[in-house]
């Protein structure tokens, strides 16, 4: 039996399109393994050098991996959501509501990204308390913080665009309170500082453009659901790479 | 196979604490993987439907006049036809790609205007690329309220022959139940 998957498996791994994907050897040499790191494009983004006492739980918690897997998990939770939900005022709360009850893990994707959601958050704070009280922020990485901070707002983002989507009461208000604060923004903002000395008014300031209207209604469910399913987490993954590669350039930081 | 098992002899058919961990874990593995994978698959089939009912009652068959009646056609997909033997449900899907023809009363011919299909009042082909006729619609009568009901799902399909008009197949067959509401 082993005799028999052995030879299976030499059988497969001297194909040529085996060989045309995985273009090394059993990582079990220092070149193969050297190989592996450069030829593959999930790990690559491996530093070359790591501290081992970097890689101490201790040290970072792993706050960061964790709200990374927890982007991946509300992505793909989020994508079989999408299978049955229709961002439609009519529609959007039955539809949540048959996720809950009447379609086969549909309760179960529903809640693991809820909970997913509210995880990434909570975890993306503690992430960012981990760096700053681990110093981990200072040269050569500064600019690392800022795309950490600039994560940090677009992760807010995400969780106040995907509160609206069920269409129920908490729903409604959360945005309708959220969208007042948009309002009394100075300069963009029709109630806030020097608004309406720039000619702001209800129907053309900053929550005009976020609601896409004057009160959070279907064209507010529509543009908060392509926000919360394209737009953002587009740019959450652009910016997600670029903090990722910087790590991969700076190595990681380690207690001093 | 692991050094371990390698040392005992390829053939050892003892169980290992080692291989016994490794089967279970593996074992665990591809439950999980596989319990998701049916999962997955019986997301994808709603148990809620948002449909029109495929089964719905069109009224008596005294409500239809004589020849094709197009008032169901939006809403049903369906064109009721009556003729002086009785009554049958015509669906109005293009049996060429499925578009929906048009009825036109003075040509007594429905006419199928995305690649041309033309059918006669009893569904047969008589020209165009469709390969076979019309379908008809099951139709029975509701003992109660006497109102036709008819079941969208269910539908009748001979083989038509080809014959130098078109395809056709032969009628007095074709007006049986539960395809054909005699009229008494």
């Amino acid at each position: 039996m082993a005799d028999f998957f052995e030879n299976l498996k030499n059988k497969i791994v001297e194909t040529q399109v085996w060989k045309s994907i995985f273009r090394h050897g059993y990582p079990d040499t220092d070149t193969n393994r050297a190989l592996v790191m450069f030829t593959n494009v999930l790990l690559h983004l491996h530093p070359v050098k790591v501290r081992k006492s970097a890689l101490r739980i201790r040290y970072t918690w792993c706050l960061g991996g964790l709200t990374f897997f927890m982007f991946i998990l509300l992505t793909i939770t989020g994508v079989f959501l999408m299978f049955y939900y229709v961002p439609d005022t009519r529609s959007a709360y039955q539809n949540i509501k048959d996720l809950q009850y009447a379609i086969y893990f549909g309760n179960l994707m529903r809640n693991l990204h809820r909970w997913g959601a509210h995880a990434m958050v909570f975890l993306v704070w503690l992430h960012m308390t981990r760096v700053f009280l681990t110093g981990a922020y200072k040269p050569p990485r500064e600019f690392n913080w800022v795309v950490g901070v600039l994560l940090l707002v677009l992760t807010l983002l995400l969780s106040w665009t995907g509160y609206l989507l069920p269409w129920d009461q908490l729903a409604l208000w959360a945005v309708t309170v959220g969208s007042k604060m948009a309002e009394a923004s100075p300069v963009i903002g029709y109630s806030g500082p020097f608004g309406k000395e720039m000619g702001m008014r209800v129907d053309n300031d900053i929550r005009f453009m976020l609601l896409g209207g004057t009160v959070v209604g279907q064209s507010t469910l529509l543009r908060f659901y392509v926000l919360h399913c394209v737009g953002l987490p587009l740019l959450a993954t652009l910016f997600l790479v670029v903090h990722f590669w910087r790590i991969r350039k700076d190595g990681f930081s380690g207690p001093l | 196979m692991s050094t371990e098992d390698k040392k005992k002899g390829k053939n050892s058919e003892e169980m290992s604490r080692r291989r016994f961990f490794n089967l279970i874990g593996w074992g665990g593995l591809l439950a999980s993987m596989g319990g998701s994978a049916v999962g997955t698959y019986k997301f994808m089939f709603p148990t809620v439907l948002y449909e029109p009912p495929t089964v719905f009652k069109i009224g008596k068959v005294t409500d239809f006049g004589m020849g094709v009646d197009e008032r169901l056609k939006k809403e049903r997909q369906i064109w009721v036809v009556r003729n002086e033997r009785g009554l049958y449900v015509l669906v109005s899907i293009c049996r060429h790609l499925g578009c929906t023809p048009n009825w036109f009363p003075d040509q007594q011919r429905f006419r199928c205007p995305c690649h041309g299909s033309i059918y006669d009042i009893y569904g047969n082909v008589r020209g165009g690329p469709a390969p076979r006729t019309l379908w008809r619609a099951s139709v029975s009568t509701d003992p109660v309220d006497n109102q036709v009901i008819v079941n969208f799902l269910s539908r009748q399909d001979p083989d038509p022959e080809s014959t130098a008009n078109g395809l056709i197949v032969e009628e007095a067959p074709r007006e049986v139940a539960p395809y054909f509401i005699k009229s008494a």
